[in-house]
């Protein structure tokens, strides 16, 4: 409780500080309406946060304050010098109420009742000038204690407080950083391995990554602070209202952006307040409904991708259509034509309107509906959104949706048309390929649906969300990016192509952009080509591609379903080398891997390739020479070991319905089977195993011993490095390889010294000995060769270690 | 205020000023990455280093129809409320001094210009419109919609 104390405080402070400005600029001009809104959600804010506390005080100097400028707002009442005068009395006593609470004193009594007078249209005469402002040195009188306060309390945190500003700057640098290094990789890669360069680029690379999670994290707070204080607060609302709620938390360990948190603390607190004041029942109402007495409040978090949703969902009464607009007509903000047109659904959102409100009365706890708009426009700042949804008698669901700009997610990026758009990895569930027969394209009416595990999902093609003009692709042959939203809804994305995944630096939009919808931010691929990032939420919501309310016990039974026909055989099926149609087994796959020739080894008795610095078997390689630069692996595990197999392409991820026949003599092959009619073979994963697999290795270095001159560490060292190694230092004889001039060689041998390691003999010459076991000391390929051929029994030699 | 440097551009053919400090830089325009669904005073996005930059046709901005004039390769590069826009006009001019605080006129600028002009401003190479950029950059449809 003490930490909410202190953030109430900070906050008061924080705010106080921020619209000083305006109070000065209030008090020039009272009719600036602009200003007024300003001091208007500061006394809003601390009434609501008084709440939290034990304050009534305060609760009451603010809601007087309040009240009068609410008038003024209202066009009740003409804000004058005297008004003026009033309120900022008011807020000097909520500073000093503030400071009190800090120092952890009692303030003294008294004096609230004149101030609050002072703030009716009549009282000029009696306050003017005269308000009684509390300057800071009156409080002294309280007592001596007064005097010890400031060193006492901030004692305890071991804390800095940061403008966010910085952090921001901090931030972006780190993003810029990281598409420069992508430009840099880009380049590099253009000019060919260079490893003098390589080296230094990855260590960068490491370091560059390790700074930026730093960085996020140090952004980042678990939106379990906040909720703290809301059971609390559910609890003495429903007392103070005589309604039962029980209040249902749960993502608690999401984490979140902690400006983001600052963000919605207040959005949250006030949606929890409609809900209890208006939304749920008492009761005896309930219990006349046929409801349980005992409201329920639910608030869930959840984030995926870039994106956290909160919803707040209560089981009461639900949002009375008609009354919102009867109010919207009488207010103004629709006209009685415009209303017969709305759906139920653009009705309930004008509950986000400015100057909107149903509550009858205005109460101590909702207020007077400044919140939602206010919520709507905090919310908005930071690239968020508000939705609600109400069913009469059934509940009301609030929908906050924030966007993690400024931050950096995984990616992919995919192509319609010319143009190449970007999706959150987080939201896709699965790609299947256009020649997958397995998605089941079906037309119903004007949607268009794919059967994807059992289920049928719509369908939406990309450019038609886009509103690109038609390709020419024809229906249900698009690539499909399948995307589970947070609600738990599923839907597929056709698209011409996959183009590539990966980190994406999120950029915010432009307002003007922003509004469309369709987007989220912006990202800058590797080549500097800034690329649309697609707000799969909103687009779903666009294409009624959400289902409603209620719709996490819909989630449940959904899971359910997936998970008994997830029992059926799923296999990845690839094209081997030979052209042959082969499955494994999904469950065994780890990842699809793509590796540059260069990194495949197949000098040894059994081809390995290093993937990520881990050195795993290899099968499945061409008999001739590779067809491209880059060869796609499979990395298949069993749990402990690994292995990879090298396949021509990879085709999909496919349920096996046919039968499996097996094949008794091909201990290789656990059956044939028939998929889309052609035969697959599917390999047989015990066996894979059994004969390859191994628990990955680190590419630890093998050692190389150089002769002891001048020219073997200056000239030699750098190509034997190049080639892989690492040179041995010190006297022990742990080498796996070792150089040695061919003459000092032969003297060894003439002296019984005790070779432990193969030997590479250098000669001075470049063709002079004619024994065939050396090689010229400047001949850069055989060196090289010669090292090679050295690797595989020493890399033997390191799995046995 | 008008002492300050002007930054003169033609836009669908009319002399228009905007605060030099104001004006972040003027960039050559490379490749622009349409955005579908954006209003159509909006051509797209680009990049600028690391950032994306918004780029605004300010013709279409204005209501005009931007084929009848001349298009200039560079754009000049402001940033309103922590966005970055890159304005696209006819022609950037110059960069000069204003001689005079800026006034209206009588009769106004014309519906299209009244919306984003701030007022009439002398300046050392003649009279030009100075250009409010946070009216010129709204969009013109959502007026109101997100204020």
């Amino acid at each position: 409780m003490d930490d909410l104390l202190a953030d109430f405080v900070a906050e008061t402070r924080e705010m106080l500080e921020a619209s000083e400005g305006e109070i000065i600029a209030w008090e020039a001009d009272p009719a600036d309406r602009a200003r007024l809104d300003t001091i208007f959600r500061f006394v809003h804010t601390v009434k609501g946060n008084c709440g939290f506390f034990d304050f009534p005080r305060l609760a009451e100097l603010s809601h007087a304050a309040e009240d009068a400028l609410a008038d003024c707002r209202a066009d009740r009442r003409t804000p004058d010098r005297a008004l003026v005068t009033a309120v900022l009395a008011i807020i000097d006593r909520i500073v000093a109420m503030v400071d009190a609470i800090e120092a952890g004193e009692e303030f003294p009594a008294g004096g609230d009742e004149e101030l609050i007078a002072a703030l009716e249209p009549g009282a000029e005469a009696a306050t003017g000038d005269a308000t009684p402002v509390l300057e800071p040195h009156e409080l002294d009188d309280s007592g001596a204690q007064q005097q010890s306060k400031k060193p006492e309390a901030p004692a305890a945190l071991r804390t800095i407080r940061l403008p966010v500003d910085l952090l921001d700057r901090v931030m972006s640098g780190v993003s810029d950083m990281v598409l420069a290094r992508n430009d840099l990789a880009h380049r590099l890669r253009q000019a060919g391995t260079q490893p003098t360069i390589d080296g230094p680029f990855e260590r960068l690379t490491t370091i560059l990554s390790d700074v930026r999670d730093a960085i996020t994290r140090m952004r980042m707070q678990r939106i379990e602070t906040l909720f703290g204080a809301l059971p609390r607060l559910a609890r003495d609302l429903s007392n103070e209202l005589g309604k039962q709620v029980m209040i249902d938390l749960e993502g608690g360990d999401v984490e979140l952006d902690r400006e983001m948190i600052e963000m919605i603390r207040d959005p949250l607190t006030h949606i929890i307040r409609n809900a209890i004041d208006h939304g749920i029942e008492t009761p005896s109402q309930r219990l006349a409904q046929g409801k349980r007495e005992i409201g329920i409040l639910s608030i869930a978090a959840r984030q995926s991708g870039n994106t956290i949703s909160i919803v707040v969902s209560d089981d009461g009464n639900g949002l009375d259509e008609d009354r919102i607009a009867a109010k919207a007509v009488a207010t103004g903000l629709i006209t009685s034509a415009q209303r017969a047109k709305m759906s139920r659904d653009a009705i309930l959102q004008l509950i986000f309107q400015p100057g909107f409100s149903t509550a009858e009365q205005v109460s101590n706890i909702s207020g007077r509906g400044v919140g939602l708009d206010v919520v709507r426009d905090n919310l908005a700042k930071v690239g968020g959104s508000i939705k609600v949804t109400s069913t009469p008698g059934v509940g009301t669901m609030f929908t906050l949706q924030i966007p993690l700009t400024l931050s950096i997610i995984a990616g992919l990026t995919v192509d319609v048309g010319d143009q190449r758009f970007a999706i959150p990895q987080s939201y896709v569930e699965e790609i299947v390929h256009a020649s997958s027969k397995s998605l089941d394209f079906a037309r119903v009416g004007e949607s268009a649906l794919v059967t994807f595990r059992g289920n049928r999902i719509p369908a939406i093609r990309l450019a038609r969300v886009l509103g690109l003009p038609d390709d020419t692709v024809p229906d249900g042959e698009h690539t499909k990016v399948v995307l589970r939203l947070a609600s738990g809804d599923i839907f597929a994305l056709g698209v011409d192509n996959i183009h590539s995944h990966g980190d994406l630096v999120v950029k915010p939009l432009a307002p003007a952009i922003m509004r469309s919808g369709t987007y989220a931010g912006s990202t800058l691929l590797d080549d500097g080509q800034p690329v649309l990032l697609l707000d799969v939420t909103n687009i779903a919501a666009q294409f009624n591609l959400v289902s409603d309310a209620r719709s996490r016990v819909h989630l449940d039974d959904e899971n359910e379903a997936q998970d008994t026909v997830k029992k059926a055989a799923r296999a990845m099926l690839f094209t081997d080398f030979n052209g042959r149609r082969c499955g494994v087994r999904l469950e065994l796959v780890q990842r699809i891997e793509t590796a540059p020739v260069s990194a495949i080894d197949t000098s040894g008795s059994a081809p390995r390739a290093v993937i990520n610095g881990v050195i795993l078997p290899l099968i499945g390689l061409p008999d001739g020479p590779f067809p491209a630069e880059k060869v796609r692996l499979l990395r298949l595990t069993d749990g402990t070991t690994q292995l990879l197999h090298a396949v021509r392409e990879v085709d999909d991820a496919m349920e096996l319905t046919d039968t499996l026949k097996r094949v008794p003599d091909d201990p290789m092959v656990e059956a044939v089977t028939l998929v889309d009619g052609q035969t697959v073979t599917l390999l047989d994963g015990h066996e894979l195993f059994a004969r390859f697999g191994e628990a990955p290795e680190h590419a630890e270095k093998p050692l190389c011993r150089l002769p002891a001159n001048d020219w073997a560490q200056t000239i030699l060292a750098p190509l034997v490095m190049q080639a892989g190694y690492e040179i041995a230092s010190g006297e022990d004889g742990n080498e796996d390889v070792a150089i040695w001039f061919d003459d000092e060689f032969e003297a060894a041998v003439a002296l019984d010294f005790d070779f432990k390691s193969p030997v590479i003999r250098l000669s001075d010459v470049p063709e002079g000995n004619d024994s065939a076991d050396t090689v010229y000391r400047y001949d850069r390929d055989g060196l090289i060769a010669a090292l090679r051929r050295a690797r595989p029994a020493t890399l033997k030699a390191g799995a046995a270690r | 205020m008008m002492k300050d440097l002007l930054l003169i551009a033609q836009i669908a053919g009319r002399r228009c000023a905007f605060p030099a400090e104001e004006v972040q830089s003027a960039i050559e325009i490379s490749t622009i990455t349409p955005v579908p669904g954006a209003p159509d005073y909006i051509s797209g996005i680009t990049a600028m280093r690391s950032q994306t930059l918004t780029v605004i046709d300010c013709r279409r901005a204005l209501g005009f129809d931007p084929d009848q004039w001349a298009l200039d390769h560079r754009a000049i590069v402001v940033a309103v409320d922590g966005y970055s826009y890159a304005l696209r006009i006819d022609a950037i001019e110059d960069i000069t001094g204003g001689v005079a605080e800026p006034e209206t006129i009588p009769g106004g600028f014309g519906p299209e210009w009244s919306r984003v002009a701030t007022g009439l401003v002398e300046t050392r190479t003649g009279p030009a419109l100075l250009i409010d950029l946070a009216a010129l950059i709204a969009d013109p449809d959502a007026l109101g919609a997100a204020a």
